[in-house]
């Protein structure tokens, strides 16, 4: 009786284990309050905002008409596959498992990095690049699952059914068929289940603008979950646990049993059928939407919507719009000649990377009507584009410190060197892009954000090292929840980020030390790649205007190069260090610079080196 | 349908296999064993044999070996609790530990780094009780966690299998041959077992050795494995070539893994994961 | 046969889920006997051998083991063997690690189990069997097997569970002589459980015919055979004719409508009864020199004899016969007294379940 119930503890134990992330999910999916610590109040609105985002039911749609299609196309390869390989001779036989356990056994980030490697060498990293590598990693499973059933099956009543006149495949259908197709289902779930489940292969696989619900996550993770995920989670699970009641309460009754499971599994691929179909079809309209069309490349969340859909109605050129997270990621795609785009938005040293390498095509100024509209200032101040024609200017913004008053003063954060003390040990929040990390240590050890000197950069290295105890954690875009949530009291971060978290706690404050720091500017630039250069310079026109340019501000919440958002902003907004640096401030701060390969290499080693302490 | 044309039905799983298996990792091997410039050389696999690396190296394989003995020692007595309660349908079981990959994996690691927060619910919980909290997340032990969490259902699957293919009158007759309950234990249930386990321990292994996403999510950025090398020298570092040859690396541990597995398993086919 | 008791069954009951398997049951097993449980599935004849076993509890009673209770005694520590069913031999030994298995857990010396290995592959016939793989057996020699597997342990008791079951006629036939040959070797008692009454009249000195729970009948393999207690053991031993009768008074009965002379006694006058006749005992007379007259409706040919079905008076006899009659044939049916078996008709309810069962 102890026994008993100590394993019943015990299996409630696992349960919870396996199951208690799931309900915070869904608990959290009904909760008002944006932070995910605290409870603000039951809410639907989540659920309705994850039915009307576009990013997520894209991202939606794409995973199941991944999960869809692989897991159909490598049921039928893996049931053929099984059905050839259990005619084979046993020599043949071992070959042919042994080949199929290579993907099943293999590394996942081993698998995706080889398909990412033959795929860049042939064609563009897309939707079909993610399918053939989703169909190669789900072929295993039904080839494992199909070929014990064909082991049991009788190849004797196979051939029964030829003596008695049916075809082949008739004889199959009718024979052979029914014995495996418990096999062929259950592989073909196997195939859903890891596709609906994979990260890593898709990861690297995926080019840009292609999103499974996974890979948004993860890139999300970074720059904050949106809480309609939450919603999409609960109601995923809700569905699928429905599914499995239905299946097993009529699991006991066995009369109408097998009928009911089949009416199920035919809703459930329907389901999956019209959703892919529909998804297709919508995908089609907008890639298909003729000759006037401009692809566009931006960071994540670093536009109003509303804006592309109010310049496609007043100019009646389509947008497709694309988006990505880290710019080092964007860059190495881009060389590889995975992804090709009319417009890009990315970071200055990125850019000067690439006018070196004569990358870029000029824009004609004299087309932008609005040109005159963008403060000078920021034009002088973009050096990665010394003969300021190739780029222009989108947000821009400082590196500086989010702090919490309750535990610092203003006069505590004033300079660099608190980073690097004692005091703040387990409080602090390190940013994880390795420049920017190297940036206090450089100015710290009294060099320049820029300098290349190895001496001076390991010893920029050492400064950090003496900090990796006291760093809470290396973050970038979990800041500001962290720092809302007051997990954290001091974090090194963008000035975009802060404005962030000081909107949702009042007690954070943001500042650029006296002794400088990053200036970064973002901006858009015309790969040589473009194909509609006129309709890329229109749109580039348009968000220069004043009251686009306002509203997307609005939105996007970093400080606005154009004139007449820094004149029109809400006044707090103004006053806000955040949001808009003061003149005293960037007179302190420099734009990073490209670095050479060897010194990228060489940072990036130090960085490496820095994290494995 | 003749055994030949039969033996023809593998043949687009062949091409496919050819062209998206074993092409790509000769890809890799190309990468690992030239330079940028594209030329021949070691120099990739000069650059991979740092002290980072190593650290990284022995790290993964220290987390991952204590990942796959915290599901081992987990999933084993589960196994046996689940094999007595003598549920009908094995499907059921398969599918309830399944149900949570149905889920996104992302969303539920994410899910964990919010339980696991220093001001986070199981430490609100914990405070409820009275009991001091706890403040993993972002050491290696949160990373163990995630991936124990993760990987779990990849050892016990295996491991049930095969314990629900332990006929009852092998116990009974060697209870009756004068074993206890230990003896039975040792003698006949963990033999029999063992092709489980050791399918469990390479399906735990070989991800908990490889993983970068849950190092990245819930290590915060401090728990640096080999998989987060790899990732950086690809997506960020642009760095193919070393990239190529530290997977070349990994792949000695999978190819060893397998190698055991194969060992184990010479009367069985495939591996008997599901 | 006047040996002790080595076993007693004393008030035994035992459901699973509401089902009464066995009720208030009583038996006696005696040193160095072969008894056999005999009965339909779903008799409780194997639960009786597993309470024996050990692998289940009794709810109420006792069982009793050279005088010492060992109701609540685990398996592991019972001195009894068994053979399985299903030979369940441990896949993942060899046969000289399964045979030794017992062995070692008895902590004998490594001499000891490898003399005992080759006696007991020696005793089933199968010398130099000691390295093969379980799989490479066929299922007699698994049989085999197990049993050598139990014997090495030398019990005082040896339960075998239906451990023929599974093979073929011949190979079944010839492992009941190994095993009768055992038994003499061993000098051991064994308790055997069977659903094949030929199985259990070959070998046992003692049979328990049992059904839904109840004992019908105990005896040796001839009385049951020949003078059944009731029609439900008189069925499940042989293909008999069991048919109403009317004891007219004492060594007269009336079947059909018409008397026979017989020589039982003491059931009465005008008492309804069964009436047993084995087909072997039916005799076939010219038209007009019989007490039955029929009509033979079908004839098949068994080897040794003819089996006929003849319609008489309204019933379908069987009848075993050395002469051959075509299909059709009018014929007359005779009984000596002798071979007309008389016996009482079910009073208790129990007792007629037993007869709707079968």
């Amino acid at each position: 009786m102890v026994k008993k119930t100590l394993s019943r503890i015990y299996i409630f134990l696992i349960f919870l284990f396996l199951y208690a992330p799931i309900l915070v999910l869904a608990v959290l999916s009904f909760n008002r309050s944006d932070s995910r610590v605290s409870w603000g109040g039951f809410t639907l609105s989540r659920y309705v905002a994850c039915f009307e985002s576009e990013s997520i039911m894209s991202a939606f749609a794409t995973t199941l008409e991944i999960t869809f299609c692989s897991a159909v196309i490598a049921t039928i390869i893996g049931t053929l596959a099984a059905m050839g390989i259990s005619s084979m001779k046993k020599r043949g036989q071992a070959i042919y498992l042994g080949a199929t356990n290579i993907p099943l056994l293999n590394a996942d980030i081993v698998t995706g990095i080889s398909m990412m490697l033959l795929f860049v060498r042939f064609t563009n990293l897309g939707f079909v690049t993610v399918l053939i590598a989703h169909i190669t990693f789900n072929i295993p499973y039904v080839i494992l699952n199909v070929l014990p059933k064909l082991k049991q099956a009788n190849r004797s009543t196979y051939e029964a059914a030829l003596d008695l006149g049916a075809s082949p495949v008739r004889a199959f259908f009718t024979v052979t068929w029914p014995e495996i197709r418990s096999g062929v289902f259950s592989g073909f779930l196997m195939a859903v289940t890891m596709s609906l489940d994979d990260f890593s292969i898709t990861y690297f696989t995926k080019g840009a603008g292609v999103n499974t619900l996974s890979t948004m996550l993860y890139a999300q993770l970074r720059k904050g979950i949106k809480p309609e995920l939450y919603a999409l989670s609960t109601i995923l699970f809700l569905t699928v646990l429905l599914l499995l009641i239905a299946t097993n309460i009529n699991g006991d009754k066995k009369v109408d049993n097998r009928l009911i499971r089949r009416v199920i599994s035919a809703v459930i691929m329907l389901a999956l059928f019209t959703g892919s179909v529909f998804v297709l079809v919508q995908q089609h309209r907008i890639s298909g939407g003729g000759d006037r069309t401009i692809t566009v490349l931006n960071y994540g969340k670093y536009i109003d919507g509303e804006l592309l859909d109010r310049f496609e109605r007043e100019t009646g050129i389509t947008v497709k719009y694309e988006e990505y997270e880290e710019p080092e990621e964007m860059y190495t795609k881009y060389k590889a000649g995975a992804i090709s785009y009319d417009l890009i938005c990315t970071s200055d040293y990125i850019i000067e990377k690439l006018i070196e390498e004569d990358e870029l095509l000029p824009i004609d100024d004299s087309q932008l009507t609005n040109y005159e509209n963008i403060d000078p200032a920021l034009i002088e101040m973009s050096t990665f584009d010394p003969s300021h024609q190739y780029t222009i200017p989108y947000f821009y913004g400082t590196l500086g410190i989010l702090y919490n008053t309750k535990d610092y003063s203003e006069d505590q954060v004033k300079s660099w060197d608190l980073i690097w003390d004692k005091q703040v040990s387990g409080h602090l929040i390190m940013t994880n892009s390795v420049r920017d990390a190297f940036s206090p240590a450089l100015i710290a050890c009294g060099y320049s954000i820029n300098d290349t000197d190895p001496a001076h950069l390991k010893e920029a290295q050492m400064v950090l090292s003496r900090q990796k105890p006291m760093v809470s954690a290396y973050y970038v875009d979990e800041t500001a929840n962290e720092m809302i949530a007051e997990n954290a009291s001091l974090a090194v971060c963008y000035s975009g980020e802060a404005a962030l978290a000081m909107d949702e706690n009042e007690h954070l404050k943001y500042i650029v030390p006296d002794e400088g720091s990053n200036l970064w500017i973002d901006s858009w630039f015309v790969p040589k790649s473009c194909r509609n250069y006129q309709d890329a310079l229109t749109f580039l026109d348009f968000l220069c205007d004043n009251e686009v340019a306002l509203q997307n501000f609005e939105y996007v919440y970093y400080a606005s190069p154009i004139l007449y958002v820094q004149t029109h902003m809400d006044i707090d907004d103004r006053l806000n260090s955040a949001i808009n640096p003061e003149n005293r401030v960037t007179r302190n701060c420099e734009v990073y610079r490209a670095l050479d390969n060897d010194t990228s290499a060489y940072l990036n080693t130090l960085w490496q080196e820095l994290k494995s302490q | 349908m003749n055994k030949r044309t039969g033996r023809l039905l593998a043949g687009p799983y062949l091409f496919w296999m050819i062209g998206f298996v074993i092409l790509p990792l000769l890809f890799v091997f190309v990468y690992a064993f030239t330079n940028s410039d594209g030329n021949i050389s070691l120099e990739a696999f000069r650059t991979i044999f740092t002290a980072t690396n190593a650290k990284a190296i022995g790290l993964s394989l220290e987390l991952g070996l204590l990942t796959t003995v915290i599901c081992l020692l987990l999933a084993y007595p589960l196994a046996m609790i689940l094999n007595g309660l003598k549920i009908k349908s094995q499907s059921f079981i398969v599918f309830i530990f399944m149900l949570p990959m149905w889920m996104n994996f992302m969303l539920r690691i994410l899910a964990w780094k919010q339980l696991l927060n220093k001001n986070g619910v199981l430490n609100a919980f914990l405070s409820l009780l009275g009991l001091p909290g706890i403040d993993i997340l972002n050491t290696p032990a949160a990373v163990v966690f995630g991936m124990v969490y993760d990987f779990l259902p990849f050892m016990l699957l295996p491991i049930y299998n095969a314990m629900s293919r332990i006929r009852q009158d092998w116990i009974e007759a060697a209870r009756d041959l004068g074993a206890g309950n230990l003896l039975i234990l040792v003698r006949i249930i963990f033999p029999l077992t063992l092709s489980g386990v050791i399918s469990g321990i390479v399906m735990v292994f070989v991800p908990s050795l490889t993983s970068f996403a849950i190092s990245q999510i819930l290590g915060g950025g401090k728990v640096l494995l080999i998989g987060n090398v790899i990732e950086q020298d690809f997506m960020q570092g642009n760095q193919w070539n070393a990239g190529s040859s530290l997977s070349m690396i990994l792949m000695i541990f999978v190819l060893l893994s397998m190698a055991i597995m194969n060992l184990f398993q010479h009367d069985e086919e495939g591996t008997q994961l599901w | 046969m006047g040996k002790k008791h080595l076993i007693d069954f004393v008030d035994i009951s035992k459901s699973y889920h509401h089902n009464l398997v066995l009720d208030e049951f009583n038996l006696y097993i005696r040193e160095n006997e072969f008894v056999t449980l005999l009965g339909p599935s779903g008799c409780g004849k194997t639960t009786t051998l597993r309470l024996l076993g050990g692998f289940e509890k009794p709810d109420k009673g006792q069982i009793l083991f050279d005088g010492a209770d060992i109701t609540n005694v685990p398996a592991n520590e019972r001195k009894l063997n068994t053979v399985f069913q299903k030979y369940s031999l441990f896949p993942h030994m060899s046969i000289a690690e399964n045979i030794a298995f017992g062995l070692k857990i008895a902590k004998k010396s490594d001499a000891y189990i490898k003399d005992k290995i080759s006696y007991a592959l020696k005793l089933v016939n199968l010398d130099g069997y000691e390295n093969r793989s379980v799989d490479s057996l066929s299922g007699g020699q698994q049989q085999r097997i197990a049993i050598a597997r139990a014997i090495v342990n030398e019990p005082k008791v040896l339960l075998l569970d239906e451990p023929l079951g599974a093979l073929d006629l011949k190979l079944r036939q010839s492992m009941q002589y190994e095993l009768m040959r055992l038994k003499d070797e061993l000098g051991i008692t064994f308790v055997y459980v069977t659903h094949d009454q030929e199985e259990a009249l070959t070998m046992s000195d003692t049979i328990v015919v049992m059904n839904q729970g109840y004992i019908q009948q105990i005896g040796t393999p001839e009385g049951i055979y020949n003078e059944p207690e009731n029609a439900f053991v008189a069925d499940f031993i042989g293909h008999s004719n069991i048919i109403d009768g009317i004891m007219l008074h004492d060594e007269l009965v009336e079947i059909l409508g018409v008397p026979m002379p017989c020589v039982d006694k003491g059931f009465g006058i005008n008492k309804p009864v069964d009436v047993v006749i084995r087909p072997e005992d039916v005799e076939l007379v010219a038209p007009g020199s019989g007490k039955l007259h029929g009509t033979v409706i079908s004839n098949l040919f068994k080897g040794v004899h003819y089996e006929l079905e003849v319609r008489a008076a309204g019933y379908e006899w069987l009848v075993h016969t050395t002469k051959y009659y075509e299909v059709g044939q009018e014929v007359d049916l005779d009984v000596i007294p002798f071979n007309i078996q008389i016996m009482h008709k079910p009073e208790s309810s129990d007792e007629k379940a037993v007869e709707i069962d079968e």
